[in-house]
């Protein structure tokens, strides 16, 4: 017996069943490229938005935005009144309170340079927000103390606004307007890249707070504040205190809402891991759902293959196979299309899933995981499919398969 | 060459016990052309299916060359149907868009032979058929298709044609070019076994087995 032979008598057989052949092995690459693709994207967008609520929200961080809405929810900062004074009050008698940012914001203004204009989120903070935040400048200063103190018209722009405006330019001491107010350029801030919503967070212009309440909106009331807190232990005492003072201040009775929303780091906790959850829960029950689809179409198709040819099967063991010759034969079937169809799907899977991830900014996105995954379906279901039921009939006597 | 020693075969149907053979004892000796005779149902395929060891007798024995082959294993079994019989059945079982070469020289896949070029070649052109190498089965003619399968069970050079119902399939043109092939093949010492229900066709053998009921009714 000279299994070279075999094998290549086997390849001609398949190439006269190019149909066949050819849906088998489609079954199996799109399942395997479904699972490739889902698992990677989900893997690297959960890595993502971890990722973003820890750049965004550190462990001893207090927010406090105006307007009694649930988190994530629609804003109500119009309704509300938060003003400064009601966070200094809250640094004064808060004790574990260290330091603290205001914002105000627009969040689509019309910006100008010369000819050139953009849309970007104008933010209104204090000289303390690159501490508070954790975003300095690439390029040029930060604004000080004084800035804010005595509402200069200065600004910091994010790198996409900067090209919008200035080109090749360098935007430093460039002239923008925002509205119809003329601010001087003094930084370029840090990138950040998309956030969770798929936002640019590159289009940003920060000004100084006061300026933006007193020159870019006329209002007197700030729409958050960002507080940090000495130790991550602190945060729920101190929120407490928080929100018994903001209710003081704003003279809500006991039977009444919020007129403010708080988001602690054990809040954003409880929300990550809902997230989390989900996402564990979804991401393997769409990709299983994929390759459960494509493992029963290609196993359905090898198996018609396979009862269809049990007189085939009969007359080889008839002319003298082995019932290792036949297994031999759709083993190397099997091999050539569900295992080399799924080979080829978890490629194109992989490369599509880095294109999506480069798309939104995921980075590299590739696992093993579902690669290996696909890989040993692939053979599980061949297995299944082809070679046992080959086998089955490869067992039986000669004149029964024949008939 | 053959010898049978009451060889009997029962089927178990719905707890009914068929015996398609009831004791047979049959002697086929080398060179022979014996036809074995008979109605359908009478056993005549299921005696030529243990012939070929594609079938196992219930009880038995079955002495091939002066060796005990009813009780081989499965993988001599497969060896002594490679090249100890070739097996020509009625609805020729050819593999289908593939060249009658390829088809003949399905026997050579599963053999020890370290050489096997040309047989392929050889074996169709026994049968005839040296100008349709490359014809699939769906280009050729019913008589044409069987002398592939002809070729196909002479390619291993075997000792024993077994033919079962070899004109079943055929006109009687057909018929008659099938049979003169199987004729000249054994006056060249092949050893040949049919099985038909055709008396016409059975006349073209030197000795005629008829068999009814599961046993042997007349051995002349």
């Amino acid at each position: 017996m000279n299994n070279g032979r075999l094998v290549r008598h086997s390849i001609r057989a398949m190439a006269r069943y190019k149909l066949r052949s050819a849906f088998i092995m489609l079954g199996s690459f799109i399942g395997a490229a479904a699972l490739t693709l889902v698992v990677s994207v989900g893997e690297g967008a959960e890595r993502k938005m971890l990722a973003t609520v820890r750049q965004l929200f550190g462990a001893s961080s207090i927010l406090i935005m105006a307007g009694g809405t649930q988190i994530l929810g629609g804003s109500g900062a119009n309704a509300a009144r938060l003003t400064l004074d009601d966070i200094e009050a809250i640094a004064e008698q808060v004790p574990e309170v260290q330091v603290w940012d205001p914002q105000q914001a627009i969040a689509g203004a019309s910006v100008r340079h010369d000819g050139a204009t953009a849309t970007a989120r104008v933010l209104g903070e204090s000289e303390r927000s690159e501490e508070v935040w954790q975003r300095g400048v690439t390029r040029g200063d930060y604004f000080d103390a004084h800035a804010v103190k005595t509402t200069e018209r200065v600004a910091l722009i994010g790198i996409t606004t900067a090209k919008e405006l200035f080109g090749a330019e360098d935007p430093i001491d460039g002239e923008i307007q925002i509205g119809n107010v003329p601010f001087r350029v003094i930084g370029v801030l840090e990138p950040f890249g998309t956030d969770l919503h798929g936002m640019d967070r590159d289009d940003e212009i920060i000004v100084p707070i006061s300026t933006m309440m007193r020159r870019v909106m006329n209002v007197d009331t700030i729409s958050t504040a960002k507080l940090l807190v000495g130790d991550s232990s602190q945060v729920d005492q101190a929120s407490k205190d928080v929100a018994r003072i903001l209710r003081e201040r704003h003279a809500i009775p006991a039977s009444r809402p919020n007129d403010f929303t708080l988001i602690t780091a054990t809040k954003v906790q409880q929300m990550v891991g809902r997230m989390q959850k989900i996402m564990s829960l979804y991401l393997p029950l769409v990709a299983g759902i994929a390759l459960l689809v494509a493992a029963i179409v290609a196993a359905t198709l090898m198996l018609a293959s396979v009862n269809e040819r049990i007189g085939e099967i009969g007359l080889r063991r008839a002319v003298g196979a082995r019932i290792e010759d036949v297994q031999l034969q759709f083993v190397i079937e099997t091999a050539a299309t569900i295992v080399v169809g799924g080979l080829i799907g978890i490629v194109a899977g992989s490369v599509i899933a880095q294109l999506v991830a480069n798309r939104f900014e995921l980075g590299v996105v590739i696992s093993w995981r579902p690669v290996l995954l696909g890989v040993i379906v692939s053979m599980v279901t061949g297995f299944l499919a082809g070679v046992l039921p080959a086998r089955r009939a490869a067992r039986l006597d000669p004149i029964e398969a024949l008939r | 060459m053959i010898e049978l020693q009451n060889i009997t075969k029962t089927y178990v149907k719905n707890d009914d016990a068929i015996h398609a053979l009831d004791g047979v004892t049959l002697r086929i000796e080398r060179g022979e052309f014996v036809a074995i005779a008979g109605s359908s149902g009478s056993g005549k395929s299921t005696l030529m299916g243990i012939l070929g060891l594609l079938d196992q007798p219930t009880a038995g024995r079955y002495v091939f060359d002066g060796e005990d082959v009813s009780t081989l294993n499965t993988l001599a079994q497969a060896r002594f149907r490679n090249n100890r019989v070739g097996f020509v059945f009625q609805a020729f079982h050819l593999l289908p868009r593939t060249s009658a070469l390829e088809n003949v020289e399905l026997p050579l896949l599963y053999s020890d032979r370290a050489e096997i070029e040309g047989l392929g070649k050889k074996a169709l052109e026994t049968v005839g058929l040296g100008d349709r190498l490359h014809h699939t089965p769906g280009e050729l003619s019913g008589g044409q298709q069987q002398r592939v399968a002809i070729a196909r069970a002479l390619v291993n050079e075997p000792d024993l044609l077994l033919a079962d119902e070899p004109t079943g399939n055929l006109d009687s043109r057909a018929a008659l070019e099938v049979m003169s092939i199987l004729q000249e093949l054994n006056r060249q010492g092949r050893t040949i076994v049919i099985v038909t229900h055709d008396s016409a066709m059975a006349e073209h053998a030197q000795r005629i087995v008829r068999i009814e009921n599961g046993r042997i009714a007349e051995a002349a």
